[in-house]
C-alpha cells in the first residue's frame, strides 16, 4: 500500500529525516512543497504493508515539532 | 477487543520493521544465526503477551532488542562451553540502554548485510535460502511464507530448521565476504531476491494476496541492499530490473486474467513512477563504470521499452546490441532468438531470419515452439507464405499452451 506523508514544519526538512525510510527500502519519492501560512512542507511517498506500518515508520523519525498527515494512495 | 487487535497490528508492523535488525545484531554477538532468530522470536512472544496489557513501549525496537539479548544470555549460560561469550554479551547488555536499537547506523548496516549473506549462503539449497531470507530479513511469518509459496506451514518450518542447522554444521561465519569470495556470494544474494520477485510476478488473479506481495518484498530487499552495498553495479542493475518489471503489473494481464504481450500493453497503465525509479537505478549502475553484468543488461533491455511511451518508439537497434552483450556474458540460444526478433524489428525480417537460421541447430532450441513460431513470423513478413505456414503448424504442434496453439493455427490458416 502506498501512503503519502505530508510534513508541515516551521523549519525546512533535512534529508536526514527521510534517511530511515530510504534505508528501509520503502521510500518511493520525496520532495518539498511551496511554503504556506503553516510553514515549510515536504512530502514522502512510501510503500508499506498497511497503515500501522506507515504510522510506526513515521513515528520513529526524529522530527522537529510539526504536523504530520498520513494519507493512503488508492490503488487504481 | 478492538484495542487488542490494534495493538497486535502495531506489533506486526514493529516486527516487520525491527526483526531483521534484532536478529542481525544478536547474530553478531552470539555468532549463531539460529540462536539469534529463536531469541528474537521469543522476544516477539513476550511482546505479544505484555504489550496489549502494558501498552506499546516508546522504543519498541529497543525493547525487542533488550529482551532478545537477555534471553540469549540465559540460553548461552545453559550451555557451559560458551562462558567466554557470556562475558562479552553480559558486558554489552549492561552498557546498552533501552535505546539500544538507536546504535550506530553503520554497524547495523554491516550486521544486516552479514545477515543477508548468511541467509543466502551457497551451502543452502535455493528453497532454503528463499525461506530463510523472507523469514529473517523480510520479517515474514512461517505461515505467510507457506501461503505465498503454496506449500504447507510444516514444509516451510522444516526448511527453516534444516537451513539453520546446515549453517551451523558448515560453520558459516557471520560476516560480509571479502576479496574473491564476494562476487559469487553477492550473486547468490541477488539470485534469491530475484527468485522471490519472480515468484510474486508469476502470481495470477485469484491467487492469495500474499503472492504478489512477494514482488514488493523483493523490491524492498533490493532497495535496502542498494543502500548497504552502493558500490556494486549489479545490485543497482537488479533493482532497476525489478522496478521496471513491476511497473507493468497492471498492464500485463487482460480483464480475464490472460497475459498481454509487452508490445500490446496499454502503456498508460504502466506505473511511470516505478519506471523513473528504475531508470535512476540504472544510472547509478552506469556511474560505477563496472563491466556490465547480466542484471544490468536485462535492466537496460527493460529500460528500452520503459523509455518508449508508445510501442513504435522502441529503440530496437539498442535492444539488438544489448542482446549481443547479454549473449557474451551468458551465452544462450534463447538470447540469440530474442536478438533475432530485435534485429528484425530494427532492420527488417531478413536480418532476423539470417540469425535464426544460424542458431536453428542449437540443442537447447530443439522442441522449443518459439523457434518455428519466430521463423514463421519472419517468413510471413517476407511473403514466403508456404514456408511460413509449415513453421506455424510445427510450432502449434510443439506448444502445450492451448491458447497459444489456437493462435498459431490461426496464423497458419491465414497464410492460405
Amino acid at each position: 500500500m502506498r501512503f503519502m506523508v505530508f510534513v508541515k514544519s516551521p523549519k525546512p526538512l533535512a534529508a536526514l529525516h527521510r534517511d530511515p525510510l530510504l534505508r528501509a527500502g520503502v521510500l518511493l519519492d520525496a520532495g518539498d512543497l511551496v511554503p504556506d501560512a503553516y510553514g515549510v512542507s515536504g512530502y514522502w511517498l512510501i510503500d508499506v504493508r498497511d497503515h500501522e506500518e506507515a504510522v510506526e515508520r513515521v513515528r520513529r523519525i526524529p522530527l522537529p515539532a510539526c504536523v504530520v498527515e498520513i494519507r493512503q494512495v488508492p490503488v487504481v | 477487543m478492538g484495542a487488542t487487535t490494534s495493538v497486535h497490528r502495531t506489533i506486526d508492523a514493529v516486527w516487520r520493521m525491527e526483526s531483521a535488525k534484532v536478529i542481525a545484531a544478536l547474530a553478531r554477538y552470539t555468532r549463531d544465526v539460529g540462536l539469534a532468530e529463536e531469541m528474537a522470536q521469543d522476544a516477539l512472544v513476550a511482546a505479544l503477551e505484555q504489550w496489549p496489557e502494558e501498552g506499546v513501549p516508546r522504543n519498541p525496537g529497543g525493547w525487542l532488542m533488550t529482551t532478545a539479548k537477555r534471553r540469549s544470555i540465559d540460553q548461552i549460560r545453559r550451555r557451559e562451553n560458551f562462558n567466554r561469550k557470556v562475558e562479552e554479551i553480559g558486558r554489552d547488555v549492561q552498557e546498552a540502554t533501552p535505546d539500544a536499537s538507536e546504535g550506530i547506523e553503520d554497524e547495523i548496516g554491516d550486521d544486516l548485510l552479514s545477515l543477508m549473506f548468511t541467509a543466502c549462503h551457497p551451502v543452502l539449497g535455493t528453497e532454503a535460502r528463499v525461506a530463510l531470507t523472507l523469514k529473517m530479513l523480510g520479517g515474514l511469518k512461517t505461515e505467510e511464507i507457506a501461503r505465498a509459496f503454496l506449500v504447507s506451514d510444516a514444509t516451510v518450518a522444516q526448511r527453516i530448521v534444516r537451513a539453520k542447522k546446515a549453517l551451523a554444521d558448515a560453520g558459516v561465519p557471520f560476516e560480509v565476504p571479502e576479496g574473491p569470495e564476494l562476487a559469487p556470494r553477492l550473486a547468490s544474494v541477488l539470485e534469491v531476491i530475484y527468485l522471490i520477485f519472480n515468484e510474486g510476478y508469476s502470481a495470477t488473479q485469484g491467487d492469495d494476496w500474499l503472492r504478489p506481495e512477494l514482488c514488493t518484498e523483493a523490491l524492498r530487499l533490493g532497495r535496502v541492499l542498494a543502500e548497504l552495498a552502493p558500490k556494486e553495479a549489479e545490485v543497482h542493475g537488479l533493482v532497476a530490473l525489478m522496478e521496471i518489471q513491476a511497473s507493468r503489473t497492471k498492464a500485463r494481464t487482460g480483464p480475464g486474467g490472460e497475459p498481454v504481450l509487452l508490445l500490446e500493453q496499454d502503456r498508460s497503465k504502466w506505473d511511470w513512477l516505478l519506471i523513473g525509479r528504475g531508470l535512476k537505478a540504472l544510472e547509478r549502475a552506469e556511474a560505477l563504470n563496472q563491466p556490465p553484468g547480466p542484471y544490468y543488461v536485462q535492466a537496460a533491455l527493460a529500460a528500452c521499452h520503459g523509455r518508449a511511451r508508445k510501442a513504435e518508439d522502441t529503440d530496437w537497434q539498442r535492444i539488438a546490441t544489448l542482446y549481443q552483450v547479454l549473449a557474451q556474458i551468458s551465452p544462450s540460444p534463447i538470447v540469440e532468438l530474442n536478438r533475432a526478433v530485435a534485429l528484425s524489428m530494427a532492420f527488417g525480417p531478413a536480418a532476423g531470419l539470417a540469425l535464426v537460421d544460424e542458431i536453428a541447430g542449437a540443442k537447447a532450441l530443439q522442441g522449443y515452439h518459439l523457434l518455428p513460431s519466430v521463423r514463421g513470423d519472419f517468413l510471413a513478413k517476407l511473403g514466403r507464405t508456404e514456408e511460413a505456414k509449415a513453421e506455424f503448424e510445427k510450432a502449434a504442434a510443439l506448444t502445450r499452451n492451448e491458447r497459444e496453439k489456437t493462435l498459431l493455427l490461426e496464423r497458419a490458416a491465414a497464410c492460405g
